[in-house]
């Protein structure tokens, strides 16, 4: 199966319990997904094999050049920045704090390239801050889909707020429709 | 471990999580977290963000200082209101939030969620 879509997930406080509700059941879709939590080192692992439970996909947290394969999740390690390359392998560096973390959403999300063949996905989720507002700016400049959760459904809204006064996200919704959303974009 | 300034929360939420057999510790202050810390706690810490003295984000800013955030996971409790912006370096220190006043199931379905994190 040809890798055809893309997905950047960016989330921050609160957001395991709103990644719980949208990987719950999720099916093997046609495409990647890339989560970007921030989160204790501690934690990568057993959050990493909470969402294997949850969902259909293969969910693992990537090495360097790992080359990205559809019906996968990849969660970006803490303390490493995580970019893509080519849109097709991952690389993970040691590197300054952008918007005051790290990994940065902003970093992961502007590293995708634009292809004609691909739906690029990118989502905000709950969380303090602006990280990710200027990688939905990115995804939305090379005409890939952009999501950023509600405000009632947010734990801490902003993050999703920052990225939605952009002017650049194509869909506001809750967990469960962002979920809907994915499956019928990476179908 | 428990860290608020307000003695009918500490309480509350010890009677809780007690109640669902999860052990429990308190602090009445940032200081007090602190201590606990020192002598070996590693778990689940719940914190108020607005504590005299020492307030929450200055009780991260220690952990994370003394080495002690490789042991924990941090969840706020807030009041009304979303946190501020001021403590934008800590952020990602913080897993999670709940805002008081909870609803006795909603805390422990947060705090188990956790402990699942630490097993």
């Amino acid at each position: 199966m040809a890798l055809s879509n893309i997905a950047i997930i960016g989330s921050s406080a609160g957001g395991p319990r709103i990644l719980k509700e949208i990987f719950t059941e999720l099916p093997v879709l046609n495409g990647s997904i890339i989560v970007i939590q921030h989160m204790p080192e501690f934690v990568n692992k057993s959050f990493t094999e909470e969402l294997n439970r949850l969902t259909e996909m293969e969910v693992v947290i990537p090495d360097y050049g790992h080359e990205i394969a559809p019906g996968t999740v990849y969660i970006a390690p803490s303390e490493y920045h995580c970019e893509l390359i080519n849109n097709s392998k991952i690389r993970l560096y040691k590197g300054e704090k952008v918007n005051f973390v790290c990994p940065s959403i902003d970093v992961t999300m502007k590293s995708v390239v634009k292809r004609s063949y691909m739906n690029i996905i990118g989502i905000i989720l709950t969380g303090m801050g602006s990280d990710g507002k200027e990688g939905i700016r990115h995804i939305n400049s090379i005409y890939g889909t952009t999501i950023a959760q509600d405000k009632y459904s947010s734990i801490i809204f902003g993050m999703p707020k920052e990225a939605i006064e952009t002017g650049c996200v194509d869909y506001v919704l809750n967990p469960e429709q962002i979920k809907e959303k994915l499956i019928e974009l990476m179908s | 471990m428990i860290v608020d300034d307000d003695l009918s929360v500490l309480q509350t939420c010890q009677k809780i999580i007690r109640r669902n057999n999860i052990k429990v510790r308190t602090a009445e202050s940032g200081k007090e977290c602190l201590k606990e810390l020192e002598k070996g706690f590693k778990g689940i810490i719940l914190m108020d963000i607005i504590m005299p003295e020492m307030d929450g984000w200055d009780t991260i800013e220690e952990i994370v200082n003394r080495g002690y955030i490789k042991n924990v996971i941090i969840t706020m409790l807030t009041g009304k209101d979303q946190p501020g912006e001021k403590m934008d370096h800590l952020k990602e220190y913080v897993l999670d939030y709940i805002r008081k006043p909870f609803d006795a199931q909603d805390l422990i379905n947060l705090v188990k969620r956790y402990l699942s994190y630490l097993e």
